[in-house]
């Protein structure tokens, strides 16, 4: 901590204590993005596939609910879950109140809904664009549409839609700063209550603009691996 | 050989797209070490009839026996439909199609095609796939490029590993739809060659194909069909070298 508190010495701002502040938000927007980006994806994948489905009332509802979370401000979204959530009749009398009280839930919701509606298009358009002639070869070859699916269409769909996804993953990042709107403590929050305090609006945004920077060229990096991995057949032979 | 059941037979398959009926009442027993070469003018029906014995294309009527066994249809509202998609998945998979396009996945290596249905439909073991793999590519002389994407191979070599594909699955009868039309011509030769292979060491093959050669010197029966009905059908030295029907005379006369 010697080297720590001789970085910090002479700094009016960024005092330990204004430091932790930072750390806090930097844990609450990393848990905020990864777990509505995780459940989201684990919602968008069968709603993906359903939504590619025959039936009118299977396909609908899920264009529907896709339609209206893309087609709305998430600020919107959010107001809405976080401030409506009340007006449910008997919910504060519910074990889910203490959570919904918080700001954390309502937000992580919101954030949820949100990317899984546009993992769900991006998704569907990745199946939708596999070669007829693959899924033919598969069902020439005696696969079910199942085992068709599992086998040859998502893996082939999941490489396609890597490039976007990653885009949605960043853009899910930077779209998370606006859960600080309704009191969350995370990166952004942190940075308004460092600016609040000592009213230094440049060094407590910029610092916090810098880690959303490192952590979107984290991102970043982890999606150029993958696709360096998943998308090779996609490369012309290089020797 | 007599109590063999014949790998593949079609009675009288009809087959309409909308108004225009485009199969109509065609029939065909492929016994085992047949090559049966289907030739005729684009839209004589003969991709189509090749779409049928998979089904890809569901006939309007007609039976179909594969391996003495019949593939049972049901009428629903949407038309004929197989009764029972297991029997359709068994049946498949004694027929092994090779593509105009060669459709190889393109997200898997060369290897990973060739055994991927082997184990997911036909349940081997994954050491004994890739073994048998190694050996057919060998066979159709792509060794070397077990771990290539078919996006690094040339159409050639994608067609010869699509042939290896279609071999993995020890097929009854191997279905080719135009394998070598979409092929520059300097690749064709090669592709040829191994069905040449494959018809001499007694594959039953069913072949739509414009390589009149090919037909000439490797079928055993050459079906001529034109609008949806088989024109001229016989041995080879009968139909390509003494064609009686007009039109076949027309179809073979030398373009240029």
């Amino acid at each position: 901590m010697e080297w720590f508190n001789a970085l910090l010495a002479g700094n009016r701002i960024f005092t330990p204590n204004t430091i932790g502040f930072y750390w806090e938000g930097l844990v609450t927007t990393t848990q905020l993005v990864f777990l509505s980006l995780l459940v989201g994806l684990v919602l968008a994948l069968p709603l993906a596939i359903l939504r590619g489905s025959k039936h009118k009332w299977i396909k609908l509802p899920i264009y529907a609910f896709t339609y209206v979370f893309r087609g709305t401000p998430l600020l919107i979204q959010l107001y809405i879950i976080y401030y409506g959530v009340v007006f449910f009749d008997g919910i504060q009398e519910t074990f889910l109140w203490p959570m919904l009280r918080e700001a954390f839930y309502p937000a992580l919701i919101a954030f949820t809904l949100n990317t899984a509606a546009y993992t769900t298009e991006i998704f569907h358009g990745a199946i939708k664009s596999t070669a007829r002639g693959e899924i033919e070869a598969a069902r020439a070859y005696g696969m079910s549409p199942g085992l068709t699916m599992r086998r040859i269409i998502l893996p082939s769909a999941f490489r396609r839609a890597l490039p976007a996804y990653g885009n949605e993953v960043i853009f899910m990042l930077h779209a998370s700063a606006i859960a600080s709107v309704v009191t969350l403590m995370d990166l952004t929050g942190a940075a308004r209550f460092v600016y609040a305090r000592y009213y230094a609006p440049f060094e407590a945004f910029l610092f916090a603009a810098a880690v959303y920077l490192c952590l979107t060229f984290a991102i970043l990096f982890f999606f150029r691996y993958l696709e360096k991995r998943l998308l090779a057949h996609l490369r012309p032979q290089s020797g | 050989m007599a109590d063999n059941p014949i790998p593949l037979e079609v009675r009288n398959i009809k087959k309409r797209f909308g108004d225009t009926e485009v199969l109509k009442g065609l029939s065909l027993q492929a016994r085992k070490g047949d090559v049966i070469t289907l030739i005729g003018a684009s839209g004589s029906g003969k991709s189509t009839f090749l779409r049928c014995m998979n089904l890809l294309e569901q006939p309007d009527e007609g039976d179909l026996i594969v391996h003495g066994e019949t593939v049972q249809f049901k009428q629903t509202r949407h038309g004929r439909e197989p009764a029972d998609w297991k029997q359709v998945v068994r049946m498949r998979a004694k027929l092994s199609m090779v593509f105009q396009s060669f459709n190889l996945w393109a997200h898997m290596t060369l290897l990973e095609n060739v055994i991927e249905a082997p184990i997911h439909v036909l349940g081997k073991s994954k050491k004994e796939a890739i073994e048998h793999g190694h050996t057919l590519l060998e066979r159709v002389g792509l060794t070397e490029r077990a771990d290539a994407y078919p996006a690094q191979m040339s159409g050639g070599q994608q067609q010869r590993g699509a042939i290896a594909r279609a071999l993995a699955m020890d097929p009854e009868v191997m279905l080719f739809d135009e394998p070598t039309s979409a092929l520059d011509p300097e690749l064709v030769g090669d592709v040829l060659k191994v069905m040449h292979g494959l018809a001499d060491e007694g594959r039953t093959m069913v072949v739509v194909t414009h390589e009149m050669g090919f037909a000439r010197d490797v079928s055993s029966q050459v079906i001529y069909l034109h609008q949806g009905l088989v024109e001229e059908a016989g041995p080879p030295q009968d139909v390509l070298v003494n064609p009686t029907s007009p039109r076949l005379k027309q179809f073979l006369a030398p373009k240029y």
